[in-house]
């Protein structure tokens, strides 16, 4: 009984979760007045007519080359100084435990959320004329990962004995070549997994791309996605498609981690 | 060279001298700078902006603290927070008794939990955009899921988006299916790694399961249960994303969270001054909540 009981929750609870997205897949690949008049549960006729128009007549070319390049450039340059940042904290006892402080400082930066702030960072970005460009976002984006990378990284190098470093400083070397040679190796497992979790939030981000974009030339592709809606006239398909374009490599992505994943979403609380 | 010079040159390579010192400094730097320039600055900035009168986004003049006092008494800022905080409220309690409903049912049945895990995954990481878009194509009262399964059993349109009271719900609803995944996940790992011993005990003293699970299952769940509550009361607040796709904030305020008049009075109506004096409040109020979570999430990490 208690059994049958968790077998019907299990698949009602797989329904819910994907039905939802097998709509909008469904759709993406039907043509247009199949979409609006016959109410179909499938593609009776089945077409990629959507995404080449989303390329052809849309920039979603450009889109996604935006969103890769701003990605690309903040998860790294926040993955690099966010590590340092992460190792001092770890391994460092400042004055009056201030390297503490910084790190918890850090994280409630990163948990306040974005939209508070979203007003004075589109001034500052106006002030320093980079609307509409890559570096305005990377400049931001790279803020918002490097909070999160600290306390990330902080936790992983943690669970790192000190003694190895230690053992390898005794023999000579300094504390950044003990640092590359011994704790960079251990932590990768860890380096990975924030990465692409930095990596899923940064390419979903839409506030600020929101906010501060406005030209296919510099648009990421949620900002792009969001383009196709809130005229009168809904092209449905385009949206569909577009939105199949927009999940499947983060849903790839995170798949990937999935081991790491809460543990991320949650900074850490739960490992 | 002695023995005891050995050891001192070794105990300086260890502590670090000269440059050495300056590391733990030199290392720090560039991430608290990129943040300072990104955080801090801009929330100066919006102290000052948010007491200037803008038009057509350029500062006219200091009003002094109009700005706050407007905020206080606009009746569309009241309005907007009451949407936010039944939202916040439904949302997250429908997600929390969910979760853990499910993850108290699934805890002992390993094969279905490395399955239900996977899928589970996909709809906190699909970009909030198209989760806004997925529940659009199923609302839409002309493309929609609902409509289309309506008509099959012989019904007529279903509207959702078009009327207040559901399109609030189906925005709840929108909320519930992203999140209640992490809610999930995040209780399973606190039931899974409860001790066995007095669940036994309990059993022997012939509690029953409801009993069980006030008495044991949920004093011991609630460390893990406030930081999922906190996390999520946060992240629901500032949900934005996904209504900006599905209502704008539609239709009248039924669905404009704090978040989306917030940006509205700034970049629609570029009442800048405004609006920053209404985010900076929304901002201390978060902040105490920010400073909560991360006293739990410490707490957690280093248990």
């Amino acid at each position: 009984m208690r059994r049958a009981l968790t077998l019907a929750a299990f698949v009602l609870v797989l329904l819910v979760a994907l039905v939802p997205l097998y709509w909008m897949v469904q759709v993406s690949f039907k043509p247009n007045p199949e979409i609006t008049q016959q109410g179909t549960l499938y593609p009776h006729t089945f077409t990629v007519d959507n995404y080449d128009r989303l390329f052809a007549q849309r920039s979603f070319g450009s889109y996604l080359r935006n969103s890769i390049v701003v990605t690309a450039a903040s998860v790294a340059i926040s993955l690099v100084l966010g590590s340092l940042a992460a190792y001092a904290i770890a391994r460092f006892r400042l004055w009056r435990r201030m390297e503490r402080r910084i790190g918890l400082a850090l994280l409630t930066a990163r948990i306040v959320p974005a939209v508070v702030i979203v007003v004075p960072v589109y001034l500052l970005v106006l002030q320093l004329g980079l609307l509409n460009t890559w570096l305005g976002l990377i400049i931001v984006y790279t803020a918002f990962n490097i909070s999160f990378v600290v306390w990330m990284m902080e936790s992983f190098f943690r669970e790192i004995p000190v003694d190895l470093e230690e053992a390898a400083m005794v023999d000579g070397d300094s504390r950044l070549t003990a640092f590359r040679r011994i704790v960079l190796p251990l932590a990768a497992p860890g380096l990975a997994a924030t990465a692409v979790f930095a990596v899923i939030v940064t390419f979903n981000e839409f506030l600020f791309a929101l906010v501060l974009t406005s030209t296919p030339a510099a648009m990421t592709v949620p900002r792009g996605a969001a383009t196709l809606i809130g005229r009168i006239d809904v092209d449905w398909g385009a949206m569909s498609a577009a939105g199949v374009i927009a999940a499947l490599p983060i849903v790839l992505f995170a798949l990937l981690v999935q081991r790491h994943l809460v543990r991320g979403l949650t900074f850490g609380a739960v490992k | 060279m002695t023995a005891g010079a050995a050891a001192i040159r070794k105990r300086a390579r260890v502590q670090g001298a000269g440059l050495d010192r300056a590391l733990p400094f030199l290392l720090l730097a560039p991430a608290v700078l990129i943040v300072l320039l990104v955080f801090l600055y801009p929330l100066y900035d919006g102290v000052r902006a948010s007491l200037h009168f803008y038009r057509f986004g350029r500062a006219l003049q200091n009003v002094g603290l109009d700005n706050y006092r407007d905020v206080l008494t606009d009746e569309r800022f009241q309005q907007s927070m009451v949407v936010t905080l039944k939202f916040v409220a439904l949302a997250v309690s429908i997600e929390t008794v969910l979760g853990l409903g499910l993850a108290l049912l699934c805890a002992r049945q390993l094969p279905f939990i490395r399955f239900i895990r996977t899928v589970l995954i996909v709809p906190m990481v699909v970009t909030p955009v198209v989760v806004g878009i997925v529940f659009r194509l199923i609302y839409a009262s002309d493309v929609g899921l609902f409509t289309a399964v309506s008509q099959h059993l012989g019904g007529n349109e279903v509207q959702i988006l078009s009327k207040e009271g559901t399109a609030f719900l189906g925005l709840v609803a929108l909320d519930v299916w992203e999140w209640t995944p992490l809610m999930f996940l995040i209780l399973l790992a606190g039931v899974q790694s409860l001790p066995v011993e007095p669940f036994e005990a309990a059993r022997v003293d012939g509690a029953g399961a409801w009993r069980t699970f006030l008495d044991h299952t949920l004093p011991m769940l609630r460390p893990v249960l406030a930081v999922a509550i906190v996390l999520r009361t946060i992240d629901a607040v500032a949900t934005f994303d996904q209504i900006f796709v599905l209502t704008r904030g539609g239709p009248g305020t039924a669905t404009q969270l704090i978040s989306i008049y917030g940006y509205n009075t700034a970049f629609k109506f570029q009442q800048v001054g405004f609006a920053a004096a209404m985010l900076l409040m929304v901002a201390l109020v978060t902040l105490a909540f920010a400073f909560l979570a991360v006293r739990l999430i410490r707490r957690s990490a280093t248990a």
